[in-house]
């Protein structure tokens, strides 16, 4: 394996000429199989870096993280983290890769019977007014959100219109970019800051009552109960709801 | 462990720019291949697709990645979602190839080639025992190419596979194209190659193309070349009953392009059987 992974180390004693040629055709076909897979994953991202700049940064990445695991999906495992680094100076990459990363595994998780309006309905049908705050849901396995700083969302869109006309805008203040799988197709949003608040709260279990009170510490009682009371329809309506417990 | 029973057809490869073609239209193939990695996945569309598909085809499930020739064992995580899938779709049989592709810290996902020697046979057979005990049904190994040969090679590719066959039960799927790019780069006779096998264990041919030069590069991005059709119209009148199948990975052209090779491979594999009865 190290013969294929490193240009150049030497051959052991006794492999040939013709060994040497065909092995520079598995480390050619090593290198370039991976830098098209990262190509394939990240394809907005190269767009916005550049050719150049997009094969450096998955070469450093193949270099620091050379594939461990059997399957070729995970090879973007990390290269944002390493777009992090290479270009500290520009977070938007790194911020457009994670936004195709996470749109790359949302797009084979697992499959969820989703609620609708009338099956959150039924779910809280006998809730009695003291179930609400016990309340606790089970977003889809899809679901993923990270802060960003940038307007990515307007970039993804410049950058798929592939007229050269794609421009990054700094957000007036962080927010919390959001992927899911809607039915068979990823999708993505910059979420409402306090909703987005909520929602983190309530993904890691917390019921309903604790997450609107914590929420409520952090942006006041008035900004709470609007996010509490939009939110619950919002995550309906974009497909979010597995399962209500309390 | 049970028998794979002959079945004779011809098929494609399932290849993401003809999904539509296969959920939309009727086909008219008679099996299809699919690459089992991609579809070895939690949910989405790539399962929700190959589950359609399943409903019109029979389908044969041809894995990239089990290494096979791996001194470490096979990988847990993806024997366990191979059975998953073949519990799944039901498929006609699980493949792969006879090569290797990791070591317990790297994984190069290309199929290297082993050294043909004793030991190497030792690692391919229990490994081959222990995905066949595990998937509960024998499989096929796939002939590789390769760009380069052992020097402390102990016996031939065709003498390897033929005792890997007899000591673990599994069978064999003939990459015609593959005994036509190794024969060109490693200098032998791949009619002596194709004598060499038990091809009364061949369930499934593949025939693809390659990308000429002075080492032959099996690339599958254009059509099957004159000296593969010859080479298969050879091996036609030596086989059984066996799928045969267009492979193309790179640079997909349209189905209809595909199906117009394909039926040329029944036009071959009809002259050189009737060939054979003259």
């Amino acid at each position: 394996m190290a013969h294929v992974l490193e240009e150049g180390r030497a051959l052991p004693a006794g492999w040939d000429v013709r060994f040497a040629a065909g092995l520079d055709i598995y480390r050619n076909a090593y290198r370039t199989r991976l830098v098209d897979a990262l190509r394939e994953t990240f394809p907005r991202t190269a767009q916005w870096v550049g050719d150049d700049a997009f094969n450096a940064a998955a070469a450093h990445h193949l270099i620091t993280n050379p594939p461990a695991v059997w399957t070729l999906d995970l090879i973007g495992q990390g290269f944002t983290d390493v777009l992090a680094e290479l270009f500290a100076r520009d977070p938007e990459v790194a911020e457009l890769a994670w936004l195709e990363w996470t749109m790359h595994l949302a797009f084979v998780a697992a499959d969820v019977r989703v609620l609708d309006r009338d099956g959150f309905m039924a779910s809280v049908a006998d809730f009695a007014e003291e179930d609400w705050a016990g309340m606790v849901l089970a977003f889809s396995p899809s679901l993923a959100m990270r802060e960003v700083r940038h307007d990515i969302p307007h970039l993804w869109q410049g950058l798929k219109a592939e007229e050269g006309m794609a421009d990054c805008l700094a957000l007036e203040r962080p927010a919390m970019l959001a992927v899911w799988r809607e039915g068979l197709s990823p999708v993505f949003r910059l979420l409402d800051p306090a909703m987005a608040t909520l929602l983190a709260h309530m993904q890691t279990g917390t019921p309903y009552g604790e997450a609107c009170a914590m929420l409520a510490d952090q942006v006041g009682e008035e900004e709470a109960a609007r996010a509490a009371g939009a939110a619950l329809g919002q995550w309906i309506n974009d497909g979010l709801v597995v399962s209500v417990t309390r | 462990m049970s028998d794979i029973a002959p079945f004779e057809g011809f098929g494609l490869g399932l290849r993401r720019p003809h999904y539509s073609d296969f959920l939309d239209g009727d086909v008219l193939i008679d099996f299809v291949e699919v690459i089992s990695e991609n579809y070895m996945v939690d949910g989405g569309k790539p399962l929700d697709v190959l589950t359609r598909v399943r409903e019109k085809h029979p389908v044969a499930l041809h894995g990239v990645s089990m290494s096979v020739g791996s001194a470490q064992r096979l990988d847990r995580d993806h024997l366990a979602k191979l059975k998953q899938l073949a519990d799944r779709v039901e498929p006609l049989w699980v493949s792969d190839h006879l090569c290797w592709t990791r070591t317990s810290a790297h994984n190069s996902h290309d199929l290297l080639p082993l050294p043909y020697i004793e030991e190497a046979l030792d690692v391919v057979c229990a490994n081959i025992s222990e995905a066949q005990d595990a998937l509960g049904r024998p499989m096929l190994f796939e002939n590789p190419s390769s760009y380069c040969s052992f020097p402390d090679n102990e016996m031939e590719e065709w003498e390897f596979l033929a005792e890997m066959t007899r000591r673990t039960g599994c069978y064999l799927l003939l990459d015609i194209n593959n005994i036509y790019v190794s024969a060109h780069n490693h200098g032998f006779d791949a009619m002596d190659y194709l004598r060499g096998l038990p091809l009364d264990r061949v369930r499934q041919v593949h025939l693809a193309g390659h990308t000429p030069g002075e080492i032959l590069i099996d690339t599958h991005d254009r059509p099957v070349c004159d000296g593969v059709w010859q080479l298969y119209a050879q091996a036609v009148p030596l086989l059984g009953e066996v799928a045969t199948m267009i492979e193309r990975d790179d640079d997909i052209p349209s189905l209809e392009e595909l199906l117009d090779e394909l039926d040329y491979a029944h036009a071959v594999t009809m002259r050189a059987r009737q060939g054979e009865a003259a």
